[in-house]
């Protein structure tokens, strides 16, 4: 299942700077004036945020988002594409930086309903649709990723669909656990209650269940139209 | 003659203003500058958003843009005032110019032209501000009938400018003009960018009905074509 940026064949990913001219040598060369510097800044602690996850895919490509007012595809970054796994709670998120300044080009969880599609005119993309979190702030994006071959784009898409597969199952266990509970209680209410009323509290319980059940389609509901 | 001067700094202020919004950590006025068509607008928009806009429109006046990065010394910010490069569209020209901290001038590689005029632009620059960091940008470097030669390129020696050859298209050295001047105005040549944070998503759940609009949105988007899939950055 895991997969590593060194599984990535890396000859086939060239930099961008391929169109390096001859005098890229002189780059680091400074031949600027001597100026006075206007802010004294201190060396800081770097975080992440990805502290608490494990990579489980690691890919070289370039990110697209659909432009819906010009019904065209735009440029959003070239870096690595990594899916990333929480060590606790199992969640499965996309992230993308780019790669020379290391700014957030996607960040979003892999959720159930996720679903990623082929690119009718390039076999090393793929499209899906996602409620995106890079600049803080929620938006509906539908992205296109390009890979470096076919095989990249082909396990790009292999993984996503398993999480998506996995979350999905791990949701339907949560809604397990939720009635697993309540039918604990329920054992509980039996023994401490006589023989007449069990049936009462039985009964009761069973609806407790399919309210509870019904609240959180509700609650998911809600969610899905505040989005 | 000084109220119509009055009137175009007004102009300017209240144009400037809505991207000026102070910030918690440092800041910068950036000021760019180079002729029409060098690329200055399509360079910001690249770092502002990925984009690599195609298409010429000319800026008219000025355009104020912040522009964030991340570095181990903290979080930092360019306001970076992208002028018009046509000199009939210049708007208030130097007026732009007026507190700039550090300053960007571009040339077109493939314009000799271009080149030529970067002493008008560094003369008039330096008029304003003087002695902030300054680096000459020639772009578009991706382009195989270049006019001006990295060789040929002396000025930034003769001024003691920091010269990069970039391409906005490439990304080419893309980075390295924010990097000097944060460098520069920081007095530390080891700063760097470093990874921004990426913050937890907050949770969505998605319904069948949006999830099945997402899905036809989608199927039309997959059938246009990706903007650069004849570059061969990955083949």
């Amino acid at each position: 299942m895991a997969i590593d940026a060194k599984a990535d064949p890396e000859p086939h990913c060239r930099e961008d700077d391929d169109n390096a001219p001859a005098a890229a040598a002189a780059d680091d060369e400074d031949t600027g004036a001597q100026v006075a510097p206007i802010v004294k800044l201190e060396e800081v602690a770097v975080t992440t945020g990805e502290e608490d996850e494990d990579p489980i895919l690691d890919l070289k490509a370039k990110l697209y988002r659909f432009d819906k007012e010009g019904n065209q595809w735009k440029e959003r970054g070239v870096g690595n594409v990594k899916l990333l796994k929480h060590k606790v709670n199992g969640k499965v998120r996309l992230v993308m930086r780019q790669s020379k300044t290391l700014k957030i080009c996607a960040n979003h969880f892999v959720i159930p309903t996720m679903t990623v599609q082929e690119h009718s005119g390039n076999d090393k993309s793929c499209v899906w649709h996602a409620a995106d979190f890079a600049d803080g702030n929620l938006k509906e994006e539908m992205f296109c990723i390009r890979f470096a071959s076919v095989e990249n784009c082909k396990t790009f898409m292999e993984t996503v669909q398993e999480v998506a597969e996995s979350q999905g199952k791990k949701e339907e266990n949560k809604d397990a656990t939720v009635t697993a509970d309540l039918l604990d209680k329920l054992s509980v209410g039996e023994s401490k209650s006589d023989g007449k009323e069990d049936t009462v509290v039985a009964s009761d319980t069973k609806e407790a269940v399919k309210d509870e059940a019904k609240t959180e389609e509700d609650k998911k509901d809600e969610a899905a139209s505040k989005a | 003659m000084i109220l119509i001067l009055i009137f175009f700094f007004a102009l300017f202020v209240v144009q400037a203003l809505p991207n000026q919004q102070t910030v918690d950590y440092p800041s910068f006025k950036l000021v760019i500058v180079g002729d029409g068509g060098t690329g200055k607008t399509t360079f910001v928009k690249r770092h502002l958003t990925g984009e690599f806009e195609k298409k010429y429109e000319p800026t008219i006046g000025v355009e104020v843009h912040p522009l964030d990065f991340f570095t181990n010394c903290g979080k930092i910010r360019f306001y970076c005032w992208d002028t018009a490069g046509q000199e009939k569209f210049g708007g208030l020209r130097d007026g732009y110019y007026i507190h700039g901290q550090c300053a960007i001038i571009m040339f077109d590689v493939t314009a000799r032209l271009t080149y030529k005029n970067v002493p008008t632009w560094h003369r008039d620059l330096c008029r304003v501000c003087e002695n902030i960091p300054i680096v000459l940008c020639g772009n578009k470097v991706d382009v195989k009938n270049r006019q001006v030669k990295a060789k040929q390129v002396t000025f930034h020696r003769k001024k003691n400018l920091q010269y990069y050859e970039i391409s906005a298209k490439s990304n080419y050295n893309f980075e390295k003009p924010f990097l000097y001047l944060a460098r520069k105005l920081a007095g530390d040549p080891n700063l760097h960018f470093v990874e921004s944070p990426a913050l937890a998503p907050p949770e969505v759940h998605i319904d069948l009905a949006a999830q099945q609009q997402h899905e036809a949105e989608l199927a039309a988007a997959a059938s246009q074509p990706l903007p650069d899939d004849d570059d061969d950055a990955f083949e």
